[in-house]
């Protein structure tokens, strides 16, 4: 006679935000095989690419793949093609591009952190990390003129300059956010709910982060040193201050401890870029149509993501494929569930700070 | 204890987090990214805005009675969609005149109704639009 029983986390769950399906077999509480499927929201991005839109308007629709790290896919495709077109954009422009990269993943951070807490029970948290969030918010407002869908990154350079009246608003804003962080680092290393009670739970070694191809945040809260920041040189990350943050538990609280310490580097970063800023253009015109293949890399607020590309030299591009991140973790995050119990599952879930409208685009 | 009873306390007498929106307005940035703004007298019409724009939401379609510019050669009438347009600003820098035939100003569309015959009345536009190529 079978001994277990399978019970479905999802495709729609108290705890989970977007569509996944977590398959676990259960002995008792205690899960002994896990199986994941993704494809709930497919919307068919990469064959929109291919065959409605032009080459230079992928970068508006690829950014609408995801809304927490639309910069940073807009970004990779634009740097492909910058690639292709072996275009040259300003300093200026780089740097630019780096603080928005940054923004991107301090309020993504903070969106998974919230969600931590709520999945702990500590809605209070999570009713202030969100209620944080909007410094950063306003923050892209102000350089972007809008709230959500950014826009900002156009084949050549950006499409909008920093007014100067405000930085000093921005400066201020960061201000707050980094006394706030400060704040959290105490609560998630002293607050039973939020220290303690995820301890041990969720474990990845660093051999099998590193077996399981995991990337981003969970990698490095296992102590595994990856980070495309610290492996492109395309865009100047090691003059802005950037350092790789590490840990080497492996659970819960160290993925946190790993996003927190990652916050206070990211508004360490902006701060240092909006010091120092270069004068210069912001745009550099750009003519051509992409011929041959382009691979790009950068690292989004959950890890890796890539394009690849290929053009034939006409306005429409012959192949677009995206990796997300996500998608590349779900070895991974399978691999944690096992030997776990149960009741655990959500919690451990909402660690990996999983997106699933990048996975299913 | 004692601490968090003075904090709940003192949360009785705190301003509130949201404000009261219809009454008081949301503050509205003035470099916000709002409506494409156009200026036909200004108009060469070289259709590069339309190019450009990457949802196709400017539309240059023939009509009867075109205005009396004579940059305007085909009789084309401008049309702008603000319920497809995402404000990218891609237009604006296409154009060989910005600032006096096309601008974007930081005003927001108003809200749809049914009468605006938004949808039908558009693909009807781009139906024209594709007889016209």
């Amino acid at each position: 006679m079978k001994k277990t029983i399978n019970i479905p986390l999802g495709s729609q769950h108290i705890s989970l935000l977007e569509p996944v399906r977590f398959k676990f077999e259960c002995e008792n509480e205690k899960i002994i095989g896990v199986d994941a499927d993704v494809g709930f929201v497919h919307r068919g991005v990469e064959k929109a690419c291919t065959t409605s839109f032009k080459f230079d308007a992928i970068g508006y629709v690829v950014a609408r793949v995801c809304g927490l790290c639309a910069i940073t896919h807009s970004l990779t495709y634009t740097a492909a093609v910058e690639k292709l077109l072996g275009a040259q954009i300003t300093s200026k422009a780089k740097y630019l591009r780096i603080l928005l990269l940054e923004l991107d993943r301090i309020h993504s951070h903070m969106l998974c952190l919230s969600h931590t807490c709520e999945n702990a029970g500590f809605e209070a948290m999570f009713m202030r990390i969100m209620g944080d969030r909007e410094h950063i918010m306003e923050i892209q407002e102000l350089i972007t003129g809008n709230r959500v869908q950014f826009d900002y990154i156009s084949i050549g350079g950006v499409n909008r300059d920093l007014a100067p009246e405000s930085v000093q608003k921005i400066k201020e804003n960061l201000y707050i956010v980094k006394q706030k962080v400060q704040g959290y680092m105490d609560e998630f290393t002293n607050n039973w709910s939020l220290s303690l009670k995820f301890k041990g739970i969720g474990m990845l070694s660093l051999d099998d982060a590193y077996m399981y191809n995991a990337i981003g945040p969970l990698a490095r809260a296992s102590g595994l040193r990856i980070d495309v920041r610290n492996e492109i040189d395309y865009l100047p990350y090691h003059e802005v201050g950037y350092k790789m943050q590490t840990h080497t538990d492996g659970d819960i609280n160290a993925r946190n401890l790993v996003r927190l310490a990652e916050l206070v580097n990211s508004i360490e970063m902006c701060e240092n870029i909006l010091n120092g800023l270069p004068e210069g253009d912001i745009f550099t015109k750009i003519k051509g149509k992409p011929q041959g293949e382009a691979l790009m890399r950068f690292e989004a607020p959950r890890g890796e993501l890539m394009y690849y590309i290929k053009g034939n030299g006409s306005a429409m591009l012959e192949r677009v494929r995206i990796k997300t991140p996500t998608f590349s973790c779900i070895p991974a995050f399978s691999h944690i569930f096992l030997g776990g119990d149960y009741a655990d599952a959500p919690a451990v879930l909402a660690s990996f700070d999983p997106c699933m409208s990048c996975t299913a685009k | 204890m004692f601490t968090s009873f003075i904090k709940a306390l003192a949360n009785l007498f705190k301003k509130p987090q949201t404000i009261d929106y219809p009454v008081t307005p949301i503050a509205k940035d003035k470099e916000y990214r709002g409506l494409i703004e156009y200026g036909e007298e200004s108009c060469i019409y070289c259709l590069k805005c339309e190019h450009a724009c990457p949802p196709g939401a400017i539309l240059f379609v023939p009509v009867e009675n075109p205005s009396t510019n004579e940059k305007n050669k085909k009789g084309l009438a401008y049309n702008y969609n603000p319920y497809l347009c995402i404000y990218c600003g891609e237009c604006v820098r296409a154009c060989p005149k910005p600032e006096e035939a096309l601008w974007q100003s930081n005003k927001k569309p108003d809200v749809a109704v049914k009468s605006d015959n938004v949808n039908s009345g558009w693909f009807e536009l781009e139906k024209q639009h594709k007889e016209q190529l």
